[in-house]
């Protein structure tokens, strides 16, 4: 995959965010595709740049919304402050369970943070008067921004609430964009792809596996924290399994290999979703096809897509989706996350012309 | 035509109702009145969202307009998640100005667009069950038909106390959450009251599937009614796991929160034998607009209503009604005549309490019939006993 | 006393039941390094079929033994079609291609039978309750224990003492001299995919009068066999260190130990 220079990315962003009003007529569905871009970098984080496949990312997301919602509903914080909050909160748990998974790897880490998820989701229906257990919190207001007490800016309508939600993910999207263009952005990818190797050239791994955690969690939790601001609920089916099977899925249809394909892969499921569920009831099914036709031909998904066709019209050779070299971004088979095995196999498949 | 025919024939049809009902109304010139069925259209509540909007269907097509504008509505899939459901029906209300919502049918998901339907300045009827619906988290735009815990514990356990006087030991299965408990508490009431020993109580999780622990338990403490106080899928394998313990011979079942005929579908006319059903609907209720309403669908899709299409369809009706009555569109007139309205609903004489919007309306308890005994398909119960049992207003909770 | 030991035996046949569940995903892993979380759609087609077949009319104990060949032959056919494509894919595309399947064949059942879900009737031989004094006990589910420990020790036999056992145990060692020594590998990873679909699709069979059959309980099951598989992997890992030889034993023991301890998991509510 071609290197895609950071402020082309960054450009392809603003351009979403400024596109999104003039195509969408509803402010809310806007504000959801950017929540779930939010949480989509957070997972592309670790698993496109860190080479980590984490069925965690719902536990954060939840995480985010109810720390926004307690903080709103039960100390009357201002918004911002409360964002912060839910950020903090985020980082702190994602390392808490990267501390725990990070010790296994493949399969087992993958296992790990499917467990965490349901012990969280476990905690979050019993402990239910703080997070208010089936039923969620409730009643979380959308007070204006402001900074000692003045309100500011207005956040009542879907428009006013997607202009501050469209600011704070260019921020974001920036921030990350300078970490993985950074020393550490590109350890992050020496550790994907050769664990052993970045070890034995003296980094500490674990730390590195660690902040990619914290880093993932601050911001999925963020996007947990704006869709509980902007639906005025913080329910518990924020933090089960199922968001971190769809986060996971938006990053891969998305693809891998750079931060504006998560943004792809949001937009792309969000919008996909809500237009076929007005269609057909059994929409899922559709969903189900478009994964397997993902899995089989298009891995680097939706932006892997867009880039062959790109390249196509201009006349040049398609990518080579197993390029091992340096300068690309692309998910290539990393041998550290798959282990010894399936190297093997991978060996085997590759050789196998018997009669 | 059964069941099954329906839902597989709306399942492949690529056109929801609610645009056909649109389209016609586009074909006139006039501004319609939309209305919405935020339903779960897929996910584990399919089913009963596929019922809700044939349910609001039917309404909308019998009236086809009021106050010379026509009626037009669209079903939003609220996948069974509070979230999607909250940010769908903001939507609507933006889009199409789409302030009458009939549906919710988990409670998380209809307290949180209850929620948001006071914010939009809409008017939310639902028949979910949770009790803080018209209880601490009441507010002016939502309404609840259906019955919450206090009657349906009063209609059901009460009348099988006095019909079985000799039936003093009584051991529950309970989900471990705040509607569990609301239907355990309103039973435990009743028992202090008559004397009933209650001999052992098994909490469980609401994703629990395997309940032979708790019916050895139960089995152990040798009681005359088992009282199972869980709902849809759960309460089904618990009656269906009760009954593979030979639980039927020595024991009375009561089953306090029934769906009804979709239950009673999905479990087979054998296992429901003798078994006592506690609902909020009946096809067989003899009232006149149930009567109406069984010939209308009977008519339109060859099968009788069961709770989700009827509970949708008079959802819808009440406000159409009001509508007409208020002689406006406008929500919070609609709502000033919602208050304190009487009609005739499908259980009989209706009325909504004006202090916390609660339907006041008759829960039933069924007996299941041997198969022998049905006098067609859908005949799996007789209805034992009806009434109407609800909290005073001071004890609700309720503060609008 | 006698609840005591009814909740033991009723642990042991909630357990048979799982254990059926999480043998296939295990062997499936075991071999092909292959994440499988379509293992629950072949447990709910195992049910659906299962009561299709009687619908039909043909008999429990029939079902009971076509319904997993059935089954096993279509998952042959998908894994040759279209999962062999993505083995030497990280595994995000195995989790995300079996994600695919298990969504496409839960709607397709809803599409079929609906979405309300049915019962399936204990076959007539098997119904009513054991009672010897005070234990009472469903005939059907002892009739699960007794069928699954056989199956168990089928299983076990050809994995242990056959050709094709042989193979797969090696396999999971090392693909590379499985091949060299002239076996179709790829043979054999359809097979064992096929045969991990089949035991689930048994044990959805078995299932189907106990809990009767609904689009959504592969997903449950899913979950119930990662946790073993996962906890049966650790117990493996730890034992290999301590007790070579007893480590495969000691998966059975520790599951067993879990099973009696925590009914309902590792992680559901006591």
């Amino acid at each position: 995959m071609t290197r895609l220079g950071s402020h082309v990315q960054l450009l392809l962003a603003v351009a979403t965010v400024l596109i999104l009003p003039l195509v969408m007529h509803s402010g809310s569905l806007a504000s959801e595709v950017l929540i779930y871009a939010l949480a989509v970098l957070g997972c592309n984080l670790l698993l496109g740049y860190t080479g980590l496949l984490s069925f965690g990312q719902g536990i954060f997301f939840g995480l985010g919304s109810y720390a926004l919602g307690i903080a709103l509903t039960r100390f009357d914080l201002p918004v911002l402050a409360t964002l912060v909050l839910a950020v903090v909160v985020g980082a702190v748990a994602a390392m808490f369970v990267g501390w725990f998974a990070i010790r296994q790897r493949g399969t087992y880490f993958v296992m790990l943070t499917l467990a965490f998820s349901q012990m969280f989701y476990f905690l979050a229906y019993s402990l239910s008067d703080i997070t208010g257990g089936d039923n969620g919190l409730l009643d979380i207001p959308r007070p204006a921004l402001g900074l000692t007490g003045r309100p500011l800016l207005e956040l009542s309508s879907p428009w006013q609430f997607y202009g501050f939600v469209a600011v704070c993910f260019v921020l974001v999207f920036w921030a990350l964009l300078r970490l993985t263009n950074s020393v550490f952005g590109r350890t992050l990818l020496a550790i994907r792809d050769n664990e052993a190797r970045a070890a034995a050239v003296g980094y500490d791994v674990k730390l590195f596996k660690l902040a990619a955690f914290a880093i993932s969690g601050g911001v999925t939790a963020l996007a947990g924290a704006f869709l509980a601001l902007m639906t005025g609920i913080a329910p518990l089916s924020s933090i089960e399994y199922h968001t971190s099977e769809m986060i996971l899925v938006m990053t891969v249809i998305g693809g891998t290999g750079n931060l504006f394909a998560s943004v792809l892969g949001a937009a792309f499921y969000v919008l996909f979703a809500d237009w076929l569920s007005t269609l057909w009831p059994r929409w899922l099914m559709l969903l189900g096809f478009l994964l397997i036709a993902v899995s089989l031909f298009m891995h680097r998904g939706i932006w892997g897509l867009g880039e062959t066709i790109w390249l196509r019209l201009r006349g040049r050779p398609p990518i080579d989706p197993d390029d091992g070299s340096v300068a690309t971004l692309g998910p290539v088979a990393p041998a550290a996350a798959t282990g010894t095995t399936a190297n093997t196999a991978t060996a085997t498949t590759r050789s196998e012309k018997r009669p | 035509m059964n069941r099954r025919h329906i839902l597989k024939l709306g399942a492949l049809s690529a056109i929801p109702g609610s645009l056909l009902a649109a389209s016609r109304a586009w074909a006139q010139a006039k501004d319609p009145i939309q209305f919405a069925a935020p339903v779960p259209m897929s996910g584990a509540f399919a089913a009963n969202g596929k019922y809700a909007d044939l349910g609001m269907k039917l309404a909308i097509e019998q009236y086809g307009q009021v106050l010379d504008r026509p009626l037009a509505y669209t079903v939003l899939d609220t996948e069974g998640k509070p979230a999607t459901a909250v940010r769908k029906v903001q939507e609507i209300a933006q889009q199409k100005g789409a302030k009458f919502w009939a549906g919710g049918i988990l409670s998380s998901e209809s307290l949180a667009m209850g929620k948001e339907a006071e914010r939009a300045g809409g008017i939310f009827i639902t028949t979910a069950g949770a009790d803080e619906i018209t209880g601490k988290d009441c507010n002016s735009a939502t309404f609840r038909w259906s019955v919450p815990t206090f009657g349906a514990i009063e209609q059901t356990v009460r009348p099988l106390i006095e019909s079985m006087p000799r039936a003093k030991r009584w051991y529950t299965i309970t989900p471990q959450y705040v509607f569990g408990d609301g239907l355990l508490s309103a039973a435990k009431n009743i028992f202090k009251e008559k004397g009933i020993e209650h001999v052992g109580n098994s909490y469980h999780s609401l994703t629990e599937k395997e309940f032979s622990g708790y019916l050895t338990n139960a089995l152990a403490a040798k009681p005359d009614v088992l009282l199972i106080l869980n709902f849809g899928s759960q309460s089904s394998d618990t009656l269906r796991q009760a009954v593979s313990f030979g639980m039927k011979t020595n024991t009375t079942i009561l089953v306090a929160w029934a769906s009804g005929l979709e239950q009673f579908e999905s479990l087979g006319a054998d296992l429901c034998e003798g078994v006592y059903f506690g609902a909020q609907y009946w096809h067989g209720i003899d009232s006149p607009l149930n009567k109406d309403l069984v010939q209308r669908t009977q008519k339109a899709f060859k099968a009788n209503p069961n709770y989700s299409l009827a509970g949708s369809y008079i959802c819808t009706r009440i406000m159409i009604d009001a509508i007409a009555k208020a002689g406006t569109a406008d929500p919070a007139a609609v709502i000033k005549v919602m208050e304190g309205m009487k009609y005739d609903g499908l259980t009989g004489p209706e009325e909504i309490r004006a202090q916390d919007h609660q339907v006041l309306k008759n829960y039933y308890l069924l007996k299941g019939k041997a198969k022998s005994a049905m006098k067609d398909k859908d005949d799996y119960a007789d209805i034992v006993s009806s009434g109407q049992s609800f909290l005073p207003i001071d004890q609700t909770g309720c503060k609008i | 006393m006698n609840v005591y030991l009814l909740q033991v035996v009723n642990g042991i046949g909630i357990g048979m039941l799982y254990f059926l569940l999480a043998v296939g995903l295990s062997i499936i892993f075991g071999l092909l390094r292959f994440v499988n979380f379509s293992h629950g759609a072949f447990y709910l087609l195992g049910a659906y079929f299962c009561f299709q077949a009687v619908q039909w009319g043909l008999s429990f104990w029939l079902a009971l033994l076509i319904v997993p060949l059935v089954v096993g032959a279509c998952a042959w056919i998908i894994e040759k079609l279209v999962l062999r494509h993505v083995y030497a894919q990280p595994h995000e595309f195995h989790i995300l291609i079996t994600v695919g399947l298990a969504l496409v064949v839960q709607e397709a059942v809803i599409l079929v039978w609906g979405p309300l879900g049915d019962n399936v009737a204990t076959p007539a031989a098997l119904a009513g309750v054991v009672m010897w004094g005070d234990f009472i006990y469903p005939k059907y589910r002892l009739f699960v224990i007794g069928f699954t420990s056989v199956f168990a020790v089928v299983l076990w036999w050809i994995l242990e003492g056959t050709r094709l056992g042989s193979a797969v145990r090696a396999g999971s060692e090392s693909t590379e001299m499985v091949s060299l020594l002239g076996i179709n590998v790829f043979r054999v990873f359809s097979l064992v995919f096929a045969l991990g679909a089949a035991t689930a699709a048994l044990a959805g069979v078995l299932a189907a009068p106990i809990r009767g059959v609904e689009p959504f309980m592969g997903i449950e099951a899913l979950g119930i066999a990662f946790v073993i598989v996962v906890v049966g992997g650790i117990v493996q890992s730890v034992m290999s260190t301590l007790w070579p030889e007893g480590a495969r034993l000691m998966i059975y023991v520790a599951m067993a130990a879990v099973l009696l301890l925590r009914p309902h998991g590792l992680l559901g509510r006591g």
